[in-house]
């Protein structure tokens, strides 16, 4: 029964700790786009805007389509809010608090994210209509591509730690971050994780040239879920970045949480001003850049990885 | 009970204070109502969104002709509830309005935002209800599928069946057997111009075959009258000189719209913002501005990302054809303005640029609207136009043609083979306005 309680305190802690995610990735995105459009900075009513935001969606009526995949429409953002709280679990917060230090965490959180593609092709086949279903099939492309340079390095970092822990990756880190030791591996995580996360420059299946592709036929609930979920899994990519790259709670001072913290938005902030600045990336451009650039690219970074870590 | 009640009103509190949702609806003849909605991004409290399924509220402005009446009732009856329509329209003719039976009818509103705001605000507070659907709940045809997606059912694939696209076999590019849908976008599709629809097949989202729905606003509407025209200085310019400052540093905010507006199509709302803050701002000589964002897109190459290679029209296909930005992006040195001694007393010379792709045709525009602050800046209180013909933003306009009408001759070619998103980059980047043949009514 106690050990009940506890499975359930930290499943709550876990939702706790997305959320929070969640609207700090809003909130800086308001920001952010402020910022970049030179309007006056309201930080207040950027404070306010997800409240705000969730409140008016969640008053707003559930419309739906004809002959609608009314379960698997509904199960999409479900799913993909699952992934983003499933990968956390791997990340350690701290020294001592993961949620489920587990031996092979890269590749559990891999695993969860190659997920990701049946949760947005899910959204955009299930509505029964045209520009949500595109969407779809664009996202299986995008997703093809940014995998393998994802996946690599990530495994390059795991290289010099000997382990797939990310808890021992961090550890590796204690003298020198994997952000010197591998120049490229954080570039190209970055890259993927905005393609994974489906953020701008490659939020390609919620484009404004499909009307917002997956997402256009949602509203109300469903698309509050849609948006927090997608955040959620960008949160889920800068946690990640920040223990993989950043050496996750290594830093003076300030316990290693509050670093963890620190990191995370930083990637946060880096990843939402490109979205700010960096316009839409043709498709058909980025599958050729992926295979012919960052496929390559990723694959030097872990045979530099791989000679480091044999000397 | 009360706890449910309590929650729902502070919800109905923070959501009221949460931007407004709004799907506009451009018809033609707005005059200045227009220019307040382009610049309602600026509003922090103000989303355009790009579908009106998560909209509360639909804006109509101006006047749409009879054969969109429809299609708006459909888009306004795809929103969700709370609801509500505003009409704004400078000749309002009908009340209750004859689109939208239970639209708040405004004939102006230089408060918009404010507008806006109170509507949204009584609306989730329930001060004011929301709005019935217009159409009959029904389906197109009678659903003749078996099984819960019509998979089964006999006739139900290929084409178009009983109103409904469903896909067919047919090869592709590469000559392999691939399904191909049907589709009709428009005339209502937001990043398209207001009247633009396209019957398109698709194979997964290239596309393969594209064909141009008739112009809904070219008519011989006999209402238009020559006033309508008033607040564009291109127009009347056409009928009497203007002076070259005004129609400079109206050429200036034109493009730096049209910017916006692409930008928001590429996914860069907040720069597009920065645009629409530009030209609200903008006074001649004011170069700098354009500048610094003509620099952040350089060195983001969003503008290489999203066009280069995209659409290209050939010098062939858009010479002498009165398409003003669109030829000069290929390269041709078209431009009425080299003509009129107004111009040449200032040294005009045509910018152009050479690719003729999307990509020439956005910097083409940045390149102008520099060019017209400056020459605006030097102009002093000389005059261009009376002769029937002027250079407007889009192109060549006289008593009789338009650019767009023009320009919309080159969609087919310009589509076939392309992916949907460089479709809509292309259509962007021609800055078409199917609006704008109401010139010719204006002889």
């Amino acid at each position: 029964m106690i050990g009940l309680g506890r499975h359930l305190v930290e499943v709550l802690s876990v939702v706790l700790v997305l959320s929070l995610g969640v609207y700090i990735t809003v909130v800086l995105d308001v920001i952010v786009g402020q910022a970049v459009a030179g309007l006056s900075l309201r930080p207040l009513s950027a404070l306010m805007w997800p409240f705000r935001q969730a409140a008016l969606f969640v008053l707003q009526q559930r419309t739906s389509t004809e002959r609608a995949d009314a379960a698997l429409w509904a199960l999409a953002p479900a799913l993909l809010a699952a992934i983003a709280s499933a990968s956390l679990l791997a990340i350690p917060l701290s020294r001592t608090s993961a949620y489920a230090d587990i031996d092979s965490g890269i590749v559990y959180f891999g695993a969860l994210m190659a997920l990701v593609m049946v949760a947005v092709y899910l959204n955009g086949w299930s509505a029964n209509s045209l520009f949500p279903m595109i969407g779809g099939y664009r996202f299986i492309a995008q997703a093809l591509s940014y995998e393998m340079p994802l996946a690599l390095v990530l495994i390059g970092t795991a290289l010099p730690a000997e382990s797939l822990s990310v808890n021992a990756i961090v550890l590796s880190q204690e003298s020198l971050w994997n952000v010197v030791r591998q120049p490229l591996g954080l570039p190209l995580y970055l890259i993927a994780g905005l393609g994974l996360a489906f953020w701008s420059p490659l939020a390609l299946p919620d484009a404004a040239d499909l009307a917002g592709g997956t997402e256009s036929e949602l509203s109300g609930m469903p698309l509050l879920l849609w948006r927090g979920a997608r955040a959620a899994v960008l949160v889920a990519v800068a946690a990640m970045g920040a223990a993989a790259f950043l050496g996750g709670w290594h830093g003076p001072v300030l316990p290693g949480a509050v670093w963890m913290v620190i990191k995370t938005i930083a990637l946060l902030l880096v990843m939402i001003t490109i979205g700010h600045l960096v316009g839409r990336v043709r498709l058909e451009r980025f599958v050729v850049v992926a295979w012919v650039v960052f496929i390559p690219l990723a694959l030097v970074d872990v045979f530099a990885a791989g000679i480091t870590a044999l000397e | 009970m009360g706890v449910v009640v309590g929650a729902r009103n502070v919800l109905a509190r923070l959501a009221s204070a949460a931007p407004v949702r709004v799907f506009v609806l451009a018809g033609s003849d707005a005059g200045e109502i227009e220019n307040l909605v382009a610049a309602l991004p600026l509003e922090h409290e103000t989303v355009l969104v790009d579908s009106p399924r998560s909209a509360n509220i639909l804006l109509a402005v101006g006047d749409l002709p009879p054969s969109l009446h429809e299609p708006a009732r459909r888009v306004h009856d795809q929103m969700s509830h709370p609801r509500r329509t505003i009409r704004l329209s400078r000749t309002i003719r009908e009340k209750p309005d004859a689109i939208f039976p239970g639209a708040i009818v405004h004939e102006e509103s230089a408060d918009l935002a404010i507008l806006l705001r109170k509507v949204h605000r009584e609306l989730l507070t329930g001060a004011q209800l929301s709005e019935p659907a217009i159409l009959s709940d029904e389906e197109p045809a009678t659903w003749r599928g078996v099984g819960p997606y019509g998979q089964g059912g006999t006739g139900m694939t290929g084409g178009v069946p009983y109103g409904r696209a469903m896909a067919e076999t047919a090869p592709d590019r590469d000559g392999l057997a691939l399904d191909q849908l049907s589709v009709r976008v428009g005339p209502f599709f937001p990043p398209f111009p207001t009247g633009l629809a396209l019957v398109v097949k698709l194979q997964g989202d290239v596309i393969q075959q594209v064909a141009v729905s008739d112009n809904p606003f070219a008519t011989n509407d006999p209402t238009s009258d020559v006033e309508s025209g008033t607040a564009d200085p291109f127009a009347l310019a056409l009928h009497r000189p203007v002076p070259v400052a005004e129609l400079e540093m109206a050429r200036a905010r034109h493009h730096l719209r049209w910017l916006a507006h692409a930008l928001h199509v590429q996914g860069l709302d907040a720069l597009g913002r920065r645009s629409i803050a530009i030209a609200r701002s903008l006074g001649p000589g004011g170069v700098a501005p354009i500048a610094e964002l003509t620099r952040i897109l350089r060195r983001t190459r969003s503008v290489t990302l999203a066009g280069a290679g995209v659409g290209i029209a050939a010098p062939d296909r858009v010479r002498d054809r009165g398409l003003g930005p669109v030829a000069r992006a290929a390269g041709l040195r078209e431009d009425a303005r080299a003509e009129d001694p107004a111009y040449q007393a200032l040294d005009f010379e045509p910018v152009v640029q050479a690719e003729g792709d999307a990509r020439s045709r956005w910097w083409q525009r940045l390149a102008e609207a520099f060019q017209s602050v400056t020459l605006a800046a030097r102009a002093g209180d000389s005059r261009a136009g009376g002769n029937g013909r002027i250079e407007a933003p889009r192109g060549l306009i006289t008593i009789d043609s338009d650019p767009s009408t023009e320009a919309l001759a080159l969609i087919p070619d310009l589509l076939n083979g392309l992916e949907w998103g460089d479709a809509v980059t292309s259509v962007v980047s021609l800055d078409l306005d199917l609006r704008a043949t109401i010139f010719r009514n204006l002889a």
